[in-house]
C-alpha cells in the first residue's frame, strides 16, 4: 500500500488562503516549547548547577587558586556540552516523532503548511534552548562572580554565541530528519558540530595545491560546513584574546543565513516527502 | 517461607559483595608512581583540532601538570615529561601566566633551570604587562646562572621588572645592588637613585646605604661618580639625596 500524502501540495489554494502562517508559526512553535519543556529537559540546569557545584570545590583544591579561569573554561565547555546535546537530541527527533506516531496527520488535516510546520518547531525548540542554555549561563556566570568577586561579561557574552552556534547545529540537524532516522540525523548533527571546529583546517586543504580533486572536494567542504568557530569567544572570556567585535558580528550574520537556507532544505524536503 | 530465604540470601550476597569492595579498597597498597614519561601531544594538534576549546585543554593539562609534578616530587624527583606539559600548555593559553610561574619553579626542580628561563622569557613576550617574569628570569639568572657577568645580566632584567607600572619598589634597589656586584658602578648609581625615587622612607634609607657602599670616599671622586645623577633625577630629590651623601663632609 502505498503511504498516503496527507496535505495539499505547496501551490494549492487551501493553503495559502488564509494569510495566516505566522499565527500558525506561533502556535506550532509554542506548543513545541511546552512539549518539550514538558519532558523535563529544564533538569539539565539542575544537573549543570551541581556539576558546575562540586566542579568549583574540587578544582578550588587543585588549581593552585586558579578556580575562576578553571570555571569559566570548564563551564563554557559544559554549556556547551549540554546544550549541543539537548537539542540535537530533539530536533532529531521532533519532525520525525509527529511523522511516526502519525499526530502530523491531524496537523496537517487543517490549513497548516509544511513550512509552517518546520519553521514552528525550529522556533519551539529554539525558545527551549534559549532557556536551558539563558538559565546555564546565569549560573556559570553567578558562580564566577561569587568565586572572583567580579562579574565577567564575557560569560554571558560566549553563552550567546554558544546559542547561536547551538541553532546552527539544530536547523541542520531538523534537515537532515526530514530524510533519515532520528539516531542518525542525531550523529549527523554532531558529526556537523565537529566538523564546524575544523573548518579553518579544510580551508587550509583547499591550499595545498597537491590535488585539484581534492582541493575542489575540500573547498566544498568549507563551504558547506558551517564555520562555528568563527564566533567563538571562549578564549577571550578567560583574558586570552581580545574578540573583535566586529568581525564576531558579520560571522553571526553568517550563521544566521545559514540557518535560514538549512531550514529552506529542510521545508523543500519535508514538502516532497510522503507521510 | 521459601521466597523469605531466597530473598535473605539475596540480601546477604549483596551485602558481601558490598563488603569485599569496600574491603578491597580500603586495604590495598598505594599506587605506586607511575612512569615519569608520559605522552604529551603537541601543541599544534590541539591549535589545529580543537581551537576553539584550546583554553579548556590547556586549562586540563595545567591540572593534569600540577598532579604530575605533585606525585613525582614525594616519590622519584623524576620529572622527565614537564618540559613538554609546560610548552603545551603555555602554547595553548599563551596569557596563562600562572602556568608559566608554576612551570618555572617545578622545572628547578627537575633540573632544569635553562628550560625555566626560556619559559619566562616566553612568558615576558606574551604578557610584557606582567613584572614578575622579568623578575622571576633574574632571580633563575642570578641563583642558576654561571659566568662573570651574571649579576649584571640578572641586574637588567630586575632593571626590565622596575620598569613595569605597578611592579613592587624594591625592584630597582635589588637591580642597583646587582649591578654594583657585578661591577657596573656608573649603571649601580642611576638604579640607586631611582630607589631613592621610589619615595617611602625605607627606600631611600637602602638607596642611601647601597650608594655608600659604592661611591669612593674622596669627596671629589664621590662626586665624580654621582655625576649620572644630574640628567636623571629631579633636581630637589637629588639635592636631598646628595645632603644624606656628604653629610659627613665639611667644605
Amino acid at each position: 500500500m502505498s503511504p498516503v500524502v496527507c496535505c495539499a501540495p505547496p501551490g494549492d489554494p487551501a493553503r495559502r488562503r488564509d494569510g495566516a502562517g505566522l499565527s500558525q508559526v506561533g502556535a506550532i512553535a509554542a506548543n513545541t516549547f511546552r512539549e518539550t519543556i514538558r519532558d523535563r529537559v529544564l533538569m539539565v540546569i539542575v544537573v549543570f548547577a551541581l556539576v558546575m557545584i562540586l566542579g568549583a570545590l574540587w578544582l578550588g583544591s587543585i588549581s593552585l587558586g586558579q578556580e575562576g579561569r578553571m570555571m569559566k573554561d570548564f563551564g563554557l565547555l559544559a554549556v556547551t556540552g549540554f546544550g549541543l546535546i539537548v537539542t540535537v537530541f530533539i530536533a532529531a527527533s521532533l519532525v520525525r516523532k509527529e511523522v511516526e506516531k502519525r499526530t502530523v496527520f491531524v496537523l496537517f488535516s487543517k490549513p497548516v503548511s509544511r513550512g509552517a510546520f518546520i519553521v514552528g518547531k525550529f522556533l519551539g525548540l529554539s525558545l527551549t534552548a534559549a532557556a536551558v542554555l539563558a538559565g546555564m549561563g546565569l549560573f556559570l556566570f553567578a558562580l564566577v562572580w561569587a568565586i572572583e568577586g567580579r562579574p565577567s561579561g564575557m560569560v554571558l557574552a560566549a553563552t550567546a554565541l554558544v546559542y547561536l552556534q547551538v541553532e546552527t547545529v539544530m536547523a541542520v540537524t531538523i534537515l537532515f530528519s526530514t530524510v533519515a532516522s532520528a539516531i542518525l540525523s542525531a550523529v549527523l548533527g554532531l558529526c556537523v558540530f565537529v566538523a564546524g571546529q575544523l573548518s579553518d583546517n579544510v580551508l587550509s586543504l583547499t591550499r595545498l595545491g597537491h590535488n585539484a580533486v581534492t582541493e575542489a572536494a575540500s573547498w566544498v567542504v568549507f563551504v558547506v560546513v558551517p564555520n562555528l568557530t568563527a564566533v567563538d569567544v571562549k578564549a577571550a572570556a578567560v583574558g586570552e584574546q581580545a574578540p573583535d567585535w566586529g568581525s564576531v558580528a558579520l560571522w553571526a550574520a553568517y550563521l544566521v543565513a545559514y540557518i535560514v537556507v538549512a531550514l529552506a532544505l529542510a521545508v523543500a524536503v519535508f514538502r516532497r516527502r510522503e507521510v | 517461607m521459601g521466597g523469605w530465604l531466597r530473598r535473605l540470601a539475596a540480601v546477604l550476597v549483596v551485602l558481601a559483595c558490598a563488603g569485599g569492595v569496600v574491603a578491597y579498597q580500603a586495604t590495598r597498597p598505594p599506587k605506586a608512581a607511575s612512569d615519569p614519561r608520559v605522552f604529551v601531544p603537541s601543541p599544534r594538534f590541539f591549535l589545529d583540532a580543537s581551537p576553539a576549546f584550546r583554553t579548556a585543554v590547556a586549562d586540563a593539562y595545567y591540572l593534569l601538570m600540577v598532579q604530575y609534578y605533585g606525585e613525582h616530587v614525594k616519590t622519584d624527583m623524576r620529572f622527565d615529561s614537564l618540559p613538554q606539559m609546560a610548552e603545551l600548555v603555555t602554547t595553548l593559553s599563551p596569557h596563562f601566566t600562572r602556568a608559566y610561574l608554576f612551570a618555572a619553579f617545578a622545572l628547578i626542580d627537575a633540573g632544569r633551570p635553562d628550560v625555566s628561563y626560556e619559559l619566562l622569557q616566553r612568558g615576558w613576550r606574551a604578557n610584557p604587562g606582567d613584572w614578575r617574569f622579568p623578575a622571576y628570569a633574574g632571580f633563575f639568572v642570578y641563583r642558576y646562572g654561571v659566568g662573570k657577568e651574571k649579576d649584571l645580566v640578572a641586574s637588567r632584567w630586575y632593571q626590565r621588572a622596575a620598569a613595569v607600572p605597578g611592579s613592587p619598589d624594591y625592584l630597582p634597589r635589588l637591580a642597583a645592588r646587582l649591578a654594583a656586584k657585578g661591577g657596573d658602578r656608573e649603571k649601580a648609581v642611576v638604579m640607586w637613585g631611582q630607589a631613592y625615587l621610589a619615595g617611602d622612607k625605607y627606600a631611600r634609607r637602602k638607596a642611601v646605604e647601597g650608594l655608600e657602599q659604592i661611591l669612593p670616599k674622596e669627596k671629589q671622586a664621590r662626586m665624580r661618580a654621582l655625576a649620572p645623577l644630574v640628567d636623571t633625577m629631579p633636581r630637589a630629590a637629588l639635592e636631598s639625596l646628595l645632603a644624606e651623601l656628604f653629610r659627613g663632609y665639611v667644605d
